[in-house]
């Protein structure tokens, strides 16, 4: 019992990281209407960063942090630039970007592989323990998860108390009716790719001290994502936050009984059964 | 033109013992890429259905021909063709769950099933040894060699160019066929293929089992070049590999994946100067290319002409298939939550009249008409031809039965040329095979020319010959009317349901369509139709039946059906009402 709470609670943490890319990828699907291929990219660099930033600047954790949002964040932009907005934009553009932003996520594994290498680099976080009652939990957790939270409802306050968030919801309706109120559709879509990628930069950087930094992190975050982004239905906020938090939870549970592999069959046939039954995902409806 | 493709072929094959041991693997990887890709190629290019997860079958294939032979000891050229079967059987099976998943959703669900597989690969340690793998002999065939006095690389390089050719011909040949056309019409135009009678879930199921197979096969061929078989034949990045060699290479095309496919294979290889940038370098071309040519490559070749049709030389006339009974529409309702769109309807489709259907906005005109087409059903009531009950019925089979309409709005393939589109709409004609359409024996040709002269009469009746070879897209909108009614007439329905046909044609315009639609009637055809144009729907129209928020409210032949009160009441107003007098205040 004490162990299944344990892993609850560490899954928990695991969770956030998943579900705060996963948001950014239903964000960029509900407001742009298209998979950005690359967005697993953003949470290695994030992580990345900040790892560097510790590692040979020498500055404290929590500065890395917010230069690794920083950087990670105009990176999106600079991606939005070059392959998905004017790509977008072109008949038939939505599939098309899933190449050009598979070209782009390419670009970055591999020069980083090239210039930094596949091994490894580990990095600490916040030290310290805190304890639960009978759940221990090291400090970084909890911050992670803490950081996680303020996020997400810094994000709910975004959309719905500022001018940015309403015309993002905007055009996440429609496009066109956006523009005829005057919405300057292409800014807000620019932004909501930075934004994105900004959140998952944040994943990255929370996620650095607990997983060790590799230069192919951003891949199995990429389908993890994509899964929760599935499971919890396109463009679904709600649904991104909390089928995330599920999924890292059932992916630290079921690390008890069953190896990580049977443990991924069995998360990925129960995605496919649920594709089959409500093939609209568990939280219908979009981006509100 | 025409000779290009096969000539490069042939070449290849004269070429292929003379390479380098080098440049014979890169080859023969680009042959296998080039499969692959021509296989993603038909869900993608196709469906339009993007498979995130084609690494499934190729790697089911390269496991089932593999562990064939290291098990059962069978020749392992045997085995591959053999192994082609798993990739039919998975795409079969993918091919029924498309019918429900489509999209973002279609994706996902392939690259779960390939990372399903990887996962069983890796994990099923007795049967496939997980992550060492499974060794397979070189599958030298020691008097072929001796026969040829070719080595293995020789032999296996020739099998591959062979194959890729053969797969090319198959393709083609499926893509120019009645299947072919059903796919584009599925892909573009859904509700169209359906109103002709095109069963998505066969067609879906065939294309998805075809491209399984064929990625199997590639899978198969692949094995002999690397030797071993490992969970990695399943990985993510083989799926990505073929979906953006056909992107690259461009969908539109039977050769686009083929040149991406090599391009895919050759690249990476010729960017070794750069060392370890090498893969981000042809990222960046990639990117490049996308950004430039989103078409693919192929779009820097000349494209080929579209083939300009003659008129057939036996004209057809067109004509209703004989239907023996009279369609009966009995207390149909249907509600969308609290609206009651149709409630309580009754009236009856005569053979051989034209039935008026009009109505104000919101009458409920439109959802009758998919109700009887069987495009919605009713929550309660039937729809009856005859014996049979249509609105059990889905609507392809509704099409099938001889009840076929159109669209209010403009519904064609604008892709495609007047000519083609109106080909679709003779899918119903005559059955076909896969197999007659790629073996494409005379008689075979003689159904094909039996489509074409149909197809043809139906252009000529509408008066669109000269434009047959146009685009559909580039046609003014009043001939883009006329188009749709002539794939419906390809159908030869016995019951045309026109939706609001004369819907922004002019004056002289609705003339002709009105005309058409006489003389349709002397041919033998019945008609229904909604539509606004009450001045023609008054000439026109043997009986009238008028719907008012979704209930009949008068029916009868046009004379009294203008002079009865509900109906004045329900197009004009009354003459006292309030609403008006307050407007005049304000």
């Amino acid at each position: 019992m004490e162990l299944l709470l344990q892993q609850i609670a560490n899954g928990l943490s695991l969770g956030m990281a998943y579900a705060l890319v996963a948001l950014g990828l239903t964000l960029v699907f509900g407001v742009l209407h298209v998979v950005n291929f690359a967005h697993g990219e953003f949470y290695m660099l994030g992580a990345l960063v900040t790892v560097l930033v510790v590692k040979s600047l020498g500055l404290p954790y929590i500065v890395a942090l917010l230069i690794a949002i920083v950087l990670v964040s105009a990176v999106a932009w600079v991606m939005d630039i070059v392959a998905v907005s004017p790509v977008a934009r072109k008949p038939g553009g939505d599939q098309i970007v899933l190449v050009s932003t598979y070209a782009a996520g390419l670009i970055i594994v591999e020069t980083v592989l090239a210039a930094i290498g596949p091994t490894p680099i580990a990095v600490s976080g916040f030290s310290g323990i805190v304890h639960f009652g009978s759940v221990v939990l090291t400090m970084h957790r909890v911050f992670m998860f803490a950081a996680g939270i303020v996020m997400i409802c810094g994000l709910y306050m975004l959309f719905t108390r500022t001018n940015f968030g309403r015309s993002l919801r905007a055009v996440a309706q429609s496009d066109y009716a956006a523009k005829v109120v005057g919405i300057d559709v292409e800014r807000i879509k620019t932004l909501t790719f930075v934004l994105a990628g900004g959140i998952a930069g944040l994943a990255g950087g929370l996620i650095a001290p607990i997983i060790t930094f590799n230069a192919t992190m951003g891949l199995h975050a990429g389908i993890h994502a994509f899964v929760v982004v599935v499971i919890g239905s396109m463009g679904s906020i709600p649904g991104a936050v909390v089928c995330g938090l599920s999924l890292g939870m059932i992916e630290s549970v079921l690390s008890i009984f069953l190896g990580q592999h049977v443990a991924a069959t069995l998360i990925y046939s129960l995605l496919l059964v649920t594709l089959f039954v409500r093939p609209q995902g568990l939280f219908q409806g979009a981006l509100r | 033109m025409k000779f290009v493709i096969p000539a490069v072929f042939v070449a290849a094959l004269v070429a292929a013992p003379f390479l380098p041991t080098y440049y014979q693997g890169l080859a023969i990887y680009a042959c296998i890429l080039a499969i692959f890709a021509t296989s993603a190629n038909i869900s993608l290019g196709q469906l339009g259905l993007i498979s995130f997860g084609h690494a499934a079958f190729f790697g089911l294939g390269a496991y089932a021909a593999g562990l064939l032979n290291f098990y059962t000891g069978m020749n392992y050229w045997l085995a591959v063709p053999l192994a082609i079967l798993p990739g039919v059987a998975l795409g079969a099976l993918v091919g029924l769950a498309s019918l429900r998943l489509s999209g973002a959703y279609f994706a996902i669900a392939t690259l779960v099933t390939s990372e399903i597989l990887r996962l069983v690969a890796l994990n099923w340690v007795s049967f496939t040894r997980g992550p060492m793998g499974v060794v397979v002999h070189r599958p030298r065939e020691k008097w072929l060699e001796a026969l040829t006095g070719r080595d293995f690389g020789d032999l296996y390089l020739m099998l591959c160019i062979l194959v890729l050719a053969l797969v090319l011909f198959v393709v083609s040949r499926v893509n120019r066929s009645l299947i072919g056309r059903a796919w584009v019409a599925l892909r573009d135009q859904p509700k169209l293929a359906e109103s002709v009678g095109i069963w998505p879930l066969r067609y879906k199921v065939i294309a998805i089992a075809m491209s399984g197979g064929i990625a199997a096969l590639a899978g198969g061929l692949f094995v002999p070049r690397v030797l071993v078989l490992s969970p990695d034949l399943f990985s993510g990045t083989l799926s990505a590999t073929a979906l953006l060699a056909a992107i690259l290479g461009g969908r539109g095309a039977v050769m686009g994946p083929v040149l991406g496919g090599i391009v895919f294979a050759v690249a990476p290889e010729l960017l070794r100067v750069v060392d370890e940038y090498r893969l981000a370098i042809f990222a960046l071309l990639l990117l490049v290319v996308v950004r430039v040519r989103p078409d693919g490559l192929i779009s820097l070749f000349p494209r080929r002409k579209t083939v300009h049709i003659r008129p057939p030389s036996a004209l057809v006339e067109i004509t209703p298939r004989q239907l023996p009974a009279t369609l009966s529409i009995e207390h149909l309702s249907r509600h969308f939550g609290g609206l009651k769109a149709v409630e309580d309807v009754s009236f009856e489709v005569r053979r051989g009249e034209i039935l008026g259907l009009i109505g104000p906005n919101g009458a409920g005109k439109t959802t009758c008409l998919s109700l009887i087409s069987a495009f919605l059903s009713p929550n309660s009531g039937v729809v009856r031809l005859g014996q049979l009950t249509l609105s059990t019925l889905s609507s392809h089979q509704a099409a099938q039965q001889g009840v076929v309409r159109t669209f209010q709005h403009t519904t064609v393939c604008m892709d495609l040329s007047v000519y083609e589109n109106v080909l679709i709409g003779t899918h119903l004609l005559l059955p076909e095979t896969t197999a007659a359409a790629v073996l494409r024996l005379p008689a075979y040709q003689q159904r094909e020319c039996k489509r074409q002269a149909l197809a043809w009469a139906a252009i000529c009746f509408v008066g669109l010959e000269e434009r047959a070879n146009e685009l559909a897209g580039s046609l003014a909108y009043g001939e883009q009317r006329m188009l749709s009614i002539a794939v419906a007439l390809a159908t030869r329905p016995g019951f045309l349901l026109l939706d609001e046909p004369a819907a922004g044609l002019n004056h002289t315009e609705a003339l002709v369509l009105a005309r058409l639609l006489t003389s349709l009637r002397e041919k033998g055809f019945t008609i229904a139709i909604v539509d606004h144009n009450l001045r023609m729907m008054m000439k026109l129209c043997d009986r009238i039946v008028v719907l008012h928020h979704g209930r009949m409210l008068a029916e009868g032949d046009p004379v009294t059906v203008r002079n009865t009160p509900a109906v004045i009441e329900a197009y004009l107003g009354t003459s006292d009402e309030p609403e008006k007098q307050g407007a005049t205040d304000a």
